[in-house]
């Protein structure tokens, strides 16, 4: 009888889930036929003990939510001692269910007992909340639910605890996203479990905020998780809860998903399903977060339209605001810059009117961009305020390019997230490493923490895999689909390069790394010359890490982590120390792209002579234009002459020193002081000469001290003190030696002094790396002692990273390199002359 | 029955599944490791700084075959992995007493 009934009921159950019914409705109705089967199972079973007692049903056959296969989770209170009679009754209840092969959870106690805390067992004091008398003695429920479940009582504050815990534990399982391409339907954040939480905080906090959202949305949403559970467990046989790919084309099938093909319907399905899981994780976050104080504090301005209070972002006309969609991204970067969230407000405002603007309503001038490139910067909560765009659909609005990878699906065995949460995610792993927990990280905190344009990559991120949403090559898709963004929001030209160059590349470090012999020179001499600079290597490393990670769990090893790292190293050594023995023989190097805008006052010929004997990298740090302006300052030079060109970058901070004249011993010192005696700060550049004697120097400085910004003769007079240096009129050593006091005691942080010097790399220089504090004069000081050494600088690379300046020399001495004596005794001067600038 | 065991450099991994399984071997461990032999590494130097490496990534790969495919699993790998260069790897037999399916608990008799 008690089988026919059981099947009876599963039948029942079975029914409506193949028609994709088995949701609230149809779960509670299975749950009351569970009740009357255990409640004639009681009937019997009662007569062995007099002790009186209550059959519970707790957990989720408490909340009614029975599947298939869910577990029955029974307790049983006895009002008394748990004797052998006792035992027996419970045994008498026990058998029979198993007989009927349900999966039983059971828990004996003494009504005395319920009152002690069992801390240790979060789970159980979860589960009574939802404690629903089944059977048995009601007065002994009730006495139960005096002491466990009702208000004040003394299990409340241990339970929410328990909550948080769980619920925390939980979703870091699942990294935190429910974006999720095999999600959990039962425990995923955004699933089952988070609804029961949501029920159960807002009913136990006094503190938690009611119930933001229409309850309706969030009965919607428990709803449709259960028909598909009902479905997982009627296809798998068992309480198993993950909706696999494979699963998902069932599901979808059952639920009729609108779609000619599989992959369509499947589409339509989690994309239903990700916009549930949203509702029901935004419900979550409303219910947890703090009640706001009584009264509230006064709103403070923090921008244009805009307000804060308690570490929300408000505006101060909501109306006025829904007119100006421009203003909308200042929100997001308000919350960033005071370390808060974007208001409800905000995000419903966005979700209302964000369909009604196109996207150039978005970003009308330079300053609408200039504030995008703000808010990607990388640094604690962009991956939350990023995250809060991309839901309240702002993120599509403004770039319909990254909508089209809307809960996309890739499925494969690797990946875990959905195109547009990994995409997100990859910013995340971005953010993280201003704050690396492991030496591993460090090492990849500390290219991070080096970036010149940190905003460009998270640019690239943004974009790198839009393409996914055809079946066409992603990578040369996304280039297309980002520069059609960028141009339309004019970012200049020069960003657009670097962030199409990586999202072209973004595979072939990684490909490089894990699937080719990355210990092979030719190898790293490839990357090498595909990335062409240190910034652009650093860029692509850290974008691989993290677009690695972002993948899944556990697929960015340390082991892969090693493996990137000594690749980084090879080619940064490969880029820096190497690059002097690749150099531009006209003959043999393509110079079509410079050929193609050759101007009319530029032959080939002049050209090839310019660029004859240069280092390759040369060609790679330039664009065409600076190119023929070179070629044009090494016209008609005299032995003594110098021509030079003075420039001022688009930041307006940094200006750009080119200098070039006929080689001659210490020329590089003698330009070094100059700049120096300007008190100019030496940022980054580049020394090098060609076959025919021409030297070129590149620098990159800042204006300190206002000299340049604040005389109008000023540029006028560097020239002329070059000119009077280089041609020997002028003796900088002399002209310098009062102000080195001065000098010094600008001291920088101190950085411990490297000179690492290198004989084998290259096949023509001794190679001299320098790491010391960035100082006034430091390039003066070395290159002094380097050309006292009547050793020649054919190449220099400087740059300066924060407080470090990192510079590297390469060297000749009568046209070889320098014996092992010689660079030991350059070393040993060079350590000296660096110690004496830091002492005190 | 044997255990044939091959660490080899990380980007052969492919090229020795693919040997093993033309040779019907087609169960195995991947692991990624770590090591060095008798050259026990090398120092590099990043920004004037010398650093060892003494413990390279590398993969070790296990196969467990019937004696008589020893001679030519040991020969798929040592040809798909073998570049000449120092750090190629080594193989190792080792004989297995017993084996056992866990879902059914018969013995294993591959």
């Amino acid at each position: 009888m008690l089988k026919e009934a059981l099947a009876t009921a599963r039948d029942e159950l079975v029914s409506q889930t193949r028609l994709a019914y088995g949701g609230l409705f149809a779960v509670r109705q299975y749950a009351a036929r569970l009740d009357e089967i255990i409640t004639r199972i009681h009937l019997a079973a009662q007569k062995l003990t007099e002790t009186p007692h209550a059959l519970v049903a707790v957990g989720g056959y408490g909340r009614r939510h029975m599947c298939l296969h869910s577990d029955v989770d029974l307790l049983m209170v006895f009002d008394g001692a748990i004797g052998a009679a006792e035992k027996r009754a419970v045994k008498a209840v026990l058998h029979p269910l198993w007989d009927l092969r349900l999966d039983i959870g059971h828990q004996v106690r003494e009504l005395g007992d319920t009152a002690t805390v069992d801390t240790d067992n979060p789970e159980y004091l979860i589960a009574l909340r939802d404690a629903r008398f089944v059977a048995g003695d009601k007065t002994v429920f009730e006495r139960f639910s005096d002491v466990c479940i009702r208000e004040g009582a003394a299990l409340e504050e241990p339970t929410l605890a328990a909550l948080r815990d769980l619920v925390g534990q939980r979703h870091t399982q699942f990294q935190h996203t429910l974006y999720q391409l095999e999600p959990d339907i039962k425990d995923a954040p955004g699933a089952l479990r988070d609804v029961s939480a949501i029920r159960l905080i807002a009913a136990l906090d006094r503190q938690a905020q009611p119930l933001k959202f229409r309850a309706g949305r969030l009965n919607e949403a428990e709803d449709f998780m259960l028909r598909i559970r009902s479905i997982l467990h009627l296809e798998r046989g068992r309480n198993l809860n993950v909706l696999t790919h494979e699963l998902q084309e069932t599901v979808a099938s059952a639920f009729g998903s609108p779609g000619e093909k599989p992959h369509t319907q499947v589409g339509a399905l989690m994309s239903t399903y990700f916009h549930h899981a949203r509702i029901i994780s935004r419900g979550l976050a409303s219910t947890v977060a703090p009640r706001p104080q009584t009264p509230p504090p006064d709103p403070v301005p923090v921008g244009d339209g805009l307000v804060g209070r308690e570490h929300q972002i408000s505006f101060l006309d909501g109306t006025r605001a829904s007119l100006q969609p421009h203003l909308w991204l200042g929100a997001f970067e308000a919350a960033l810059d005071h370390d808060s969230e974007v208001s409800d407000q905000v995000l419903t405002c966005i979700e209302r009117h964000g369909d009604r603007y196109s996207p150039e309503r978005f970003f009308p001038g330079k300053a609408e961009r200039d504030r995008l490139l703000r808010v990607l910067r990388p640094r604690p909560g962009l991956y939350a305020r990023l995250s809060e765009m991309h839901a309240s659909g702002l993120l599509g609005r403004m770039f319909p390019e990254f909508q089209k990878i809307y809960c996309h699906v890739i499925r494969d065995f690797y990946h875990k997230y959905t195109v547009d949460e990994h995409t997100l995610l990859t910013i995340r792993n971005l953010e993280r490493l201003g704050d690396p927990k492991t030496p591993g990280r460090r090492r990849f905190g500390g290219l991070f923490a080096e970036l010149d344009r940190p905003e460009l990559l998270v640019t690239a991120l943004v974009f790198h895999d839009v393409g996914k949403w055809t079946n066409r090559n992603h990578c040369e898709e996304g280039v297309r689909m980002a520069e059609t963004a960028l141009r339309r929001i004019r970012m200049p030209e020069p960003d657009i390069a670097n962030v199409s160059f990586l999202i072209r590349h973004h595979l072939q470090m990684s490909t490089a790394a894990f699937r080719r012999d990355s210990g092979d020179p030719e190898v790293v001499e490839q990357l090498a010359r595909l990335v062409g600079t240190e910034e652009r290597l650093k860029q692509l490393c850290l974008m691989t890490l993290v677009d690695v990670e972002a993948v899944g769990p556990d697929v960015m090893t340390p082991w892969k982590e090693d493996l990137l790292w000594r690749l980084y190293v090879d080619t940064y050594n490969r880029l820096t120390l190497g690059y002097g023995d690749d150099v531009i023989d006209p003959a043999a190097t393509s110079l079509e792209a410079l050929l193609e805008t050759l101007p009319p006052d530029i032959t080939q010929t002049d050209l090839d002579a310019f660029l004859e004997g240069l280092p390759r990298r040369y060609l790679r740090t330039v664009d065409p234009k600076q190119v023929y302006d070179h070629v044009r300052l090494g016209r008609d030079l005299g032995p003594s002459d110098v021509h030079c060109s003075l420039g001022r970058d688009l930041a307006d901070s940094v200006r750009e020193l080119t200098v070039v004249s006929v080689d001659q011993p210490k020329l590089y010192a003698k330009v070094c002081g100059v700049l120096s005696y300007f008190g100019m700060d030496i940022l980054r550049g580049q020394a090098m000469s060609n076959t025919h004697g021409v030297a070129l120097d590149v620098f990159q400085f800042t204006d300190a001290e206002q000299f340049l910004g604040q005389n109008a003769s000023a540029e006028s007079e560097l020239i002329h003190r070059l000119q009077e240096v280089v041609a020997g009129r002028e003796d900088i050593d002399r002209t310098l030696a009062p102000k080195q006091r001065g000098l010094a005691r600008r001291r920088s942080p101190h950085i411990k002094v490297v000179v690492h010097v290198d004989n084998q790399y290259s096949d023509r220089f001794s190679i001299i790396e320098i790491i010391a504090s960035n100082a006034w004069g430091l390039l003066y000081r070395i290159s002094r002692v380097i050309s006292d050494h009547d050793s020649n600088i054919d190449l220099v690379l400087i740059s300066t990273e924060g407080d470090r300046a990192i510079d590297v020399f390469h060297l000749t001495r009568n046209g070889g390199k320098l014996t092992g004596a010689e660079t030991d005794s350059l070393r040993d001067a060079l350590l000296e002359a660096l110690a004496a600038a830091d002492a005190p | 029955m044997k255990i044939v065991k091959a660490i080899v450099r990380p980007n052969k991994v492919d090229d020795v599944k693919d040997a093993l399984s033309q040779n019907g071997v087609s169960g195995m461990t991947v692991t990624e490791v770590r090591g060095h032999g008798r050259q026990r590494g090398h120092s590099t130097v990043y920004r004037g700084s010398e650093y060892e490496v003494s413990l390279l990534p590398k993969i070790e790969i296990e196969v467990v075959v019937p004696d008589a495919l020893v001679d030519d699993a040991i020969n798929a790998i040592m040809k798909a992995a073998r570049t000449g260069e120092i750090g190629d790897g080594r193989v190792f037999v080792i004989p297995v007493e017993q084996g056992l399916i866990i879902r059914t608990g018969e013995e294993d008799v591959v």
